[in-house]
């Protein structure tokens, strides 16, 4: 205990006599003029105007590894109002805008590479409505996904997608990145329940896309072009959402497998026997060690692979998934397989899963995990895809991920200080992509393309299916200062930002 | 020493480890869990942004700046993000690293900082300058200073940081160190002998908690050594940026302790018991290795030695209150003791334990933070308190004496009616009274 605090205060004090006001640094205004942040700071309150470099340092990353941008300010506008001020600061000053939730992100999709403004919108983070009627709930962007879903269960009501970080990140970056979450399996990914979104295009013209109509076919679908558009189209303010009603029953079934392979095995005969449960995760040897040593519930150890499935619905359908499910472990031989024995148990199972890749992190000072995501038929080809591509480059890589959907997440433990070490990683990947889309897969199920997978979007889509996303980015904004930088390869770099990575001072 | 980075802008002595600070991901499971990030949503004043500074720091990008030390000092090293960080990051130790590095670059005034090095160096070490120390305030409040300053509502024209002081100091009684009997013989069947590290704040400020913890001891089968010439832990210094008084510190009570013979030492308060588990990461690499192991082995929360010696109950009679239990971080965080006091608490026949939300949220004392930002602290106190109205318990039970402070302060200042008790308060009452 620290009970001579009293004496620290004194110490205090009595500094604050002596010293006089520090001078502010040199750098404070170094990039953007004083005019500017003052400008900003009374359109959008002083409390909400970040400019000093410790500030811009930490606004400048996400969750990707070796990917780090340095903003010339970063503001949190509280209402539309103040947000739409920032716009018009920014293109009057011709500034890149970055917009960014929780920075949880895992392809740099929040990251102001190209510098400019970070916009955030945490601060805009009030529910709107839950509208028991329709089955909606209208929310700023920067709500928490986990109050989302709160707030709907103190109403009876289920919002299911439920991203591995969803008690920080936010419903607006859920939307701009479509994220997917543990129950896509079953329940989708957000875009399944986004019914409207509104918000500002890089003009600061508003727009409002979608309604809480069940059906609506009036016009291009904006709103389904906004979802997964990771912020380079438009400024999500507001969202509302679909909600459904909660099922009223879920059994959680465990399954440990020696070998990874017989677990992919089990994943493909699920599906093929027609049995959809809401969740179905892979966690391989490295990711079990891992997350035992973070969380201490019990896993074993010594095994090659664990799934965890989780079936709910009506009670009889639930009883009689949970059979079929046990069928097909016992059909492929799952070396152990046991039931959660309650339900606390069973959210401790999947809240350890979502602590699958931080938890690797322990391993070693670098992850680099992707994304990629096949046709469920070809499961067990792609895990042996992996253990192979592993030997052949000689590296450690850690993989789980939503094996129902495909999904997984190949992660490897590396030290980005070893740059020999970090090159044969991406060459790992690349062998892998190029696998993954012969099979008719996708480079990225659920983080987005944003910085870390620009290279690879080409291989899956071409010149012309790139040609035409161009085409629509140029539409919404046609200056490029919506967060340059992302998805496409080549974007230029708008007039005024800095070279990726410098920083000032 | 740990590892650095060739264009560190950390001093070399007593720097963080670059590797601890590499671990961060940055995934942000941290950010729901921090108080400070709660209050301002500011990013530096994160967990991960914390790293983050450290990081540049570390890499030679970022100069230990004024900003760098304030964040530092305004991390409430409450240790939450330690508990949600699935890779392991210790961002409150990673902090503490930072305090000492800021006496280098940005030392104190000449004064303060002879002011400083007298308080921590000198007086701190000094059991008896402690308690010399309190005297004029165990004057004031004799004399019935205090009570004339409250009732004439002098102490609202304080400043407020003395205004703080003023309140939340309770009365004064001569403090125990120099009270409580060396060594007090177990009461029936023996179970074994322990040593009782008696913190500072524990003898000068609650040594009625701490009588009980030592008749507890003795009644539940222990002989109790107190030896006098116990040192302070250490954690001011930590808190504070002094690691090598701390060191100091440290070996003195390693000498100590294992000089008794003691089968464990036994601590009541979460701060100490946090700081003495901390001996063997502070003299890593400098003192026989095997000697701390063995002191480190040794060191448990009372709750933690009573929950795994198993309690007695034959003895205790009911206690009917209806309790709510506000975790130390120290406790839960900094020793990842959750499970322990609850069994204390629920083998108390007659209590109903009735959880608060968030029960391991920082309470905002967080050593001098509660004095140093007053307003910061209040906003998190009144979060915390707004839970235990919530319970409409009849106490609140804590086990640490800054939370005990705090909350009382806290509870006080709302007019709440929960009186503030440590958890041997509640397990004394349970007891028969007698001589021990």
């Amino acid at each position: 205990m620290r009970l001579p605090t009293i004496y620290f205060c004194i110490i205090e004090r009595f500094e604050s006599l002596l010293e006089p006001e520090r001078e502010p640094c040199g750098w404070r205004y170094a990039v953007l003029n004083k005019t500017v942040i003052d400008h900003l700071r009374q359109k959008v309150g002083a409390g909400n105007v970040y400019h000093e470099r410790e500030d811009l340092l930490v606004y400048g990353y996400d969750a990707t590894p070796e990917i780090a941008g340095f903003p010339d300010v970063a503001v949190f506008p509280e209402n539309r109002e103040g947000l739409q001020a920032a716009l018009e600061v920014s293109r009057r000053e011709g500034l890149a805008v970055t917009p960014r939730g929780a920075a949880t992100g895992l392809s740099g999709g929040s990251t102001p590479f190209q510098g400019g403004m970070v916009l955030g919108l945490t601060r805009m983070n009030r529910i709107r409505e839950i509208d028991e009627e329709n089955l909606t709930l209208t929310a700023e962007a920067g709500v928490i996904t986990v109050d989302l879903f709160n707030a709907a269960a103190a109403k009876g009501l289920f919002y299911p997608p439920d991203p591995g970080s969803q008690n920080v990140s936010t419903l607006g970056g859920n939307v701009a990145e479509n994220a997917g979450g543990l129950r896509g399996l079953k329940y989708g990914v957000t875009r399944n329940y986004v019914m409207a979104l509104s918000g500002f295009l890089y003009d600061g013209t508003e727009f409002h896309a979608g309604n809480k109509c069940v059906k609506d076919v009036a016009g291009y679908s904006l709103r389904d072009l906004l979802v997964g558009s990771e912020g380079t189209l438009g400024i999500i303010t507001e969202v509302t959402v679909r909600l459904i009603n909660p099922p009223q029953d879920k059994r959680t079934l465990l399954a440990y497998f020696r070998d990874i392979r017989t677990a992919g095995e089990a994943v493909s005969k699920i599906i093929a026997a027609r049995i959809i449960p809401a969740t179905l995760e892979i966690m391989d040897k490295t990711t079990i060690n891992c997350v035992e040593d973070y969380a201490g519930i019990g896993l074993p150890r010594d095994m090659g692979a664990l799934l965890l499935i989780e079936v709910d619905g009506h009670p009889a359908v639930v009883a009689e998934e949970a059979e079929g499910v046990r069928k097909i472990l016992e059909e492929v031989r799952a070396d152990v397989i046991r039931q959660a024995a309650n339900a606390e148990e069973a959210a401790q199972l999947a809240a350890a899963r979502r602590t699958a890749l931080s938890a690797v992190a322990r391993v070693s000072p670098t992850t680099i995990l992707e994304d990629a995501t096949v046709p469920r038929s070809r499961l067990a080809e792609t895990f042996a895809e992996i253990e192979r591509l592993k030997e052949k480059y000689g590296i450690r890589v850690a993989t789980f991920g939503h094996a129902g959907d495909g999904n997984l997440h190949p992660t490897a433990v590396t030290d980005e200080r070893n740059r020999e070490e970090v090159a044969r990683v991406h060459a790992f990947f690349s062998d892998l992509y190029e696998k993954v889309l012969s099979m008719g897969g996708t480079v990225s199920g659920e983080h987005g393309i944003g910085i870390a997978k620009k290279g690879y979007l080409l291989r899956q889509f071409g010149e012309g299916g790139i040609g035409v996303m161009r085409r629509i980015k140029h539409a919404f904004d046609p200056d490029g200062r919506l967060n340059p930088g992302k998805i496409f390869l080549d974007e230029g770099i708008p007039a005024g930002s800095k070279i990726p990575g410098e920083t000032n001072g | 020493m740990a590892e650095q980075c060739l264009s560190s802008n950390f001093h070399p002595e007593d720097a963080p480890g670059y590797e601890s600070i590499l671990q961060c991901m940055r995934c942000g499971f941290c950010l729901a869990v921090c108080p400070t990030y709660a209050l301002t949503n500011r990013e530096r004043s994160s967990p991960r942004g914390r790293a983050a500074l450290a990081r540049a720091v570390a890499e030679g990008k970022l100069e230990f700046t004024p900003a760098v030390r304030d964040e530092s000092f305004f991390c409430l090293d409450c240790k939450a993000c330690s508990t949600a960080c699935p890779s392991g990051v210790r961002v409150g130790t990673i902090m503490e690293f930072c305090r000492s590095q800021a006496q280098v670059f940005h030392p104190p005034s000449l004064p303060a900082g002879m002011l400083r090095d007298f308080i921590l160096k000198r007086m701190l070490p000094s059991p008896a300058l402690m308690e010399t120390s309190m005297l004029p305030v165990r004057l004031y409040q004799r004399l019935g200073l205090q009570w004339a300053v409250r009732r004439l509502g002098i102490n609202r024209f304080l400043p407020d940081t003395l205004a703080k002081m003023e309140g939340i100091l309770p009365k004064l009684t001569p403090p125990l160190r120099m009270e409580i009997p060396e060594m007090i013989p177990a009461l029936g069947k023996k179970r074994g002998r322990v040593g009782f590290f008696l913190g500072c704040a524990m003898s000068l400020v609650f040594p009625e908690v701490s009588r009980q913890t030592a008749r507890i001891l003795s009644r539940q089968g222990f002989d109790v050594i107190t030896p006098k010439e116990v040192k302070c832990c250490g954690a001011p210094h930590l808190a504070e940026g002094d690691r090598d008084t701390a060191r100091r510190l440290a070996r003195i009570n390693i000498d100590l302790f294992l000089s008794l013979g003691v089968d464990f030492i036994v601590t009541d308060c979460a701060g100490c018991g946090c700081a003495l588990k901390e001996y063997e990461e502070l003299l890593e690499g400098l003192d026989d290795n095997k000697r701390v192991v063995r002191f480190r082995a040794k060191i448990r929360d009372i709750s933690e030695f009573l929950a795994e010696a198993g309690i007695r109950t034959e003895e205790l009679r009911p206690v009917p209150l209806t309790v709510t239990y506000h975790e130390p971080c120290h406790l839960v965080h900094g020793q990842g003791l959750s499970v322990p006091p609850r069994q204390v608490i629920r083998a108390i026949p007659g209590v109903e334990l009735r959880e608060m939300k968030e029960s391991n949220w920082c309470c905002g004392m967080a050593g001098s933070f509660a004095l140093k930002e007053l307003e910061t602290s209040r906003r998190i106190l009144e979060r915390k308190l707004a839970h235990v109205r919530a319970t409409g318990a009849d106490a609140l039970v804590t086990a640490n004496p800054g939370c005990h402070l705090q909350l009382a302060w806290g509870v006080r200042e709302l007019g709440m009616k929960q009186p503030v008790l440590h958890i041997v308060e509640l397990l004394g009452r349970s007891l028969p009274t007698g001589p021990i």
